[in-house]
């Protein structure tokens, strides 16, 4: 091969020849569905196992406290790739979910499994986004319900938890960022998202490079305007607070 | 204001109450004894650090006791098996930083516990706090929200918020500490009434006027115990405990 030969593909025209759009401009539409309903359902299934582990984490219960520490520890320190693999084979290597399409191009037998992979690990990153949206809110207004008499669980529902909720749902929003990167991941499962739409593209024209550009592209205007948006948003309860 | 006579009943009762933090390293209250009686006004008074919050939130067990009991119309709350959910909602509590829940109105605020805890239908609720909120003059705060109230509304809300519990006995731990001066005077005029109409008080302050005017019995503490107990007159005006003329010394 020449140096002429190896850098050819480096050529600037390389990065944005998008002459496969007119014919392969599905790929990307349905592969940025399938990323978004990936990402927006495994942090929605997220939640309700992350707020158990944040309550776990904060109850005086040491075997209790350490069982959710331990959780959140495990998928924390481990890679997302890992995680998924053990998942997809491991776990639903044992339960089989018949292939079935639903909007044409989601086929349950892969959505299904990588769904609740990236579930289980945004749940130990969410129970930390609950934990500290919880810890936020000042101890005296658990004691002032306390002191009335309402029990832990009611204090904890009437009271702090109405309050955290204002700490928790930017972060949660900048999770549903993160999971939409994150979500490329499952490329390597066969699930058909933005990703896999790309290298598929790229696999059947010899394009190599815009594909990918293309797919860049589409994440930046997703995850950017939507992440200075979160801010916006924060900024002005930050400032309704403060009245 | 009322005043021991014979038919006076005990109603909490502190015997030997000690607790400790960090594995005993901190001594916060050591061994204290206190009682009181219904219609009494008590008020705690001693330097900081001393240990009078950490006693008066021994009394409804938002601090749990190392060690002692607390007897409270007879029944030991430091006992583990007695349901202290039962308890709380009989002695009222108010904060030094009120502690009002900023995500509901001030009624929602007076309304909330006793409509939880089924004590009162919403109606009825709703009847007992306008009542209250007309006791104080603040009838038109009704649906505000507390970030929008000055610091003596707050307090007096929150007063009022544990008054519609219908309390035996209210806590206050310095609740005009966090005021501004000028918003001072309309807190203590409310738990002045309090007392007179025969509410059973314990009362944390900084406040000598208060304490000297309303209280039944001043309670000096020091260390984590209780130096000296005794009428305001005898304790203002004869201190015995040499901490306590150090401290009547200095603040005034
Ligand atoms: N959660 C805690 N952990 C460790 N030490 C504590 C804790 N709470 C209180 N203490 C200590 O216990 C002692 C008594 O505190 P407490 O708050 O009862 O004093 P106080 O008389 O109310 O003081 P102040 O007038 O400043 O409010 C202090 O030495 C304090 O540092
Ligand atoms: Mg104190």
């Amino acid at each position: 091969m020449t140096w002429s030969g190896l850098f050819e593909n480096m050529s600037p025209a390389n990065f944005i020849n998008f002459s496969f759009l007119p014919k392969f401009g599905t790929f990307f539409i349905q592969g940025v569905e399938y990323t978004l309903i990936l990402s927006v359902i495994a942090v929605a299934i997220a939640v309700i196992p992350a707020l158990l582990l944040a309550l776990m984490r904060l109850s005086k219960n040491r075997v209790v406290k350490s069982v959710s520490g331990a959780y959140i520890a495990l998928f924390r320190s481990t890679p997302l790739l890992v995680q998924l693999y053990i998942i997809y084979f491991g776990v639903f290597g044992l339960i089989k979910i018949p292939s079935y399409n639903i909007f044409g191009f989601i086929d349950i037998a892969r959505f299904i499994p990588g769904v609740v992979a990236l579930a289980l690990n945004s749940a130990a990153y969410v129970a930390e986004i609950f934990r500290a949206g919880i810890l936020a809110v000042d101890i005296g207004q658990t004691e002032a319900a306390r002191s009335l008499g309402l029990n832990g669980r009611q204090a904890m529902s009437l009271v702090v938890l109405p309050q955290a909720i204002k700490n928790i749902l930017p972060a949660l929003a900048n999770e549903i960022i993160t999971m939409v990167k994150e979500s490329s991941i499952c490329m390597t499962l066969g699930m058909t998202e933005l990703m896999w739409g790309a290298k598929t593209v790229a696999g059947t024209t010899y394009i190599t490079i815009a594909p990918y550009v293309l797919a860049a592209i589409v994440y930046f205007c997703i995850n950017f305007p939507a992440s200075k948006a979160i801010e916006a948003i924060e900024r002005r309860m930050r400032r309704g607070d403060k009245k | 204001m009322a005043t021991k006579n014979d038919s006076v009943q005990l109603l909490i009762s502190v015997r030997d109450l000690t607790k400790t933090y960090n594995d005993g390293a901190v001594r916060a209250l050591d061994n204290c004894n206190l009682d009181v009686y219904r219609g009494e006004v008590v008020s705690i008074i001693g330097p900081s650090g001393s240990g009078k919050s950490t006693l008066l939130r021994s009394l409804n067990l938002l601090e749990t006791p190392s060690s002692g009991s607390i007897i409270f119309d007879g029944v030991d709350l430091a006992d583990k098996k007695v349901d202290i959910n039962l308890h709380r909602r009989r002695m009222g509590m108010v904060f030094q930083h009120f502690n009002l829940f900023p995500h509901k109105t001030v009624l929602q605020n007076i309304t909330l516990a006793p409509v939880k805890l089924k004590l009162q239908t919403p109606d009825e609720a709703h009847e007992t706090a306008m009542k209250l909120l007309e006791r104080i003059g603040l009838p038109d705060k009704a649906d505000e929200y507390p970030a929008r109230l000055s610091g003596g509304q707050k307090q007096r809300i929150a007063i009022v918020r544990a008054l519609a519990m219908n309390p035996e006995v209210m806590l206050f731990d310095e609740p005009t500490s966090a005021l501004d001066p000028e918003m001072v005077g309309e807190v203590l005029d409310l738990m002045r009434d309090l007392a007179r109409d025969g509410m059973t008080m314990v009362v944390v302050t900084h406040e000598m006027g208060f304490a000297r005017e309303v209280a039944s019995r001043v309670v000096f503490m020091d260390m984590g115990s209780i130096k000296e107990e005794n009428t305001p007159d005898a304790l203002f005006d004869a201190p015995k405990d040499p901490r306590l003329k150090e401290f009547l010394a200095k603040i005034l």
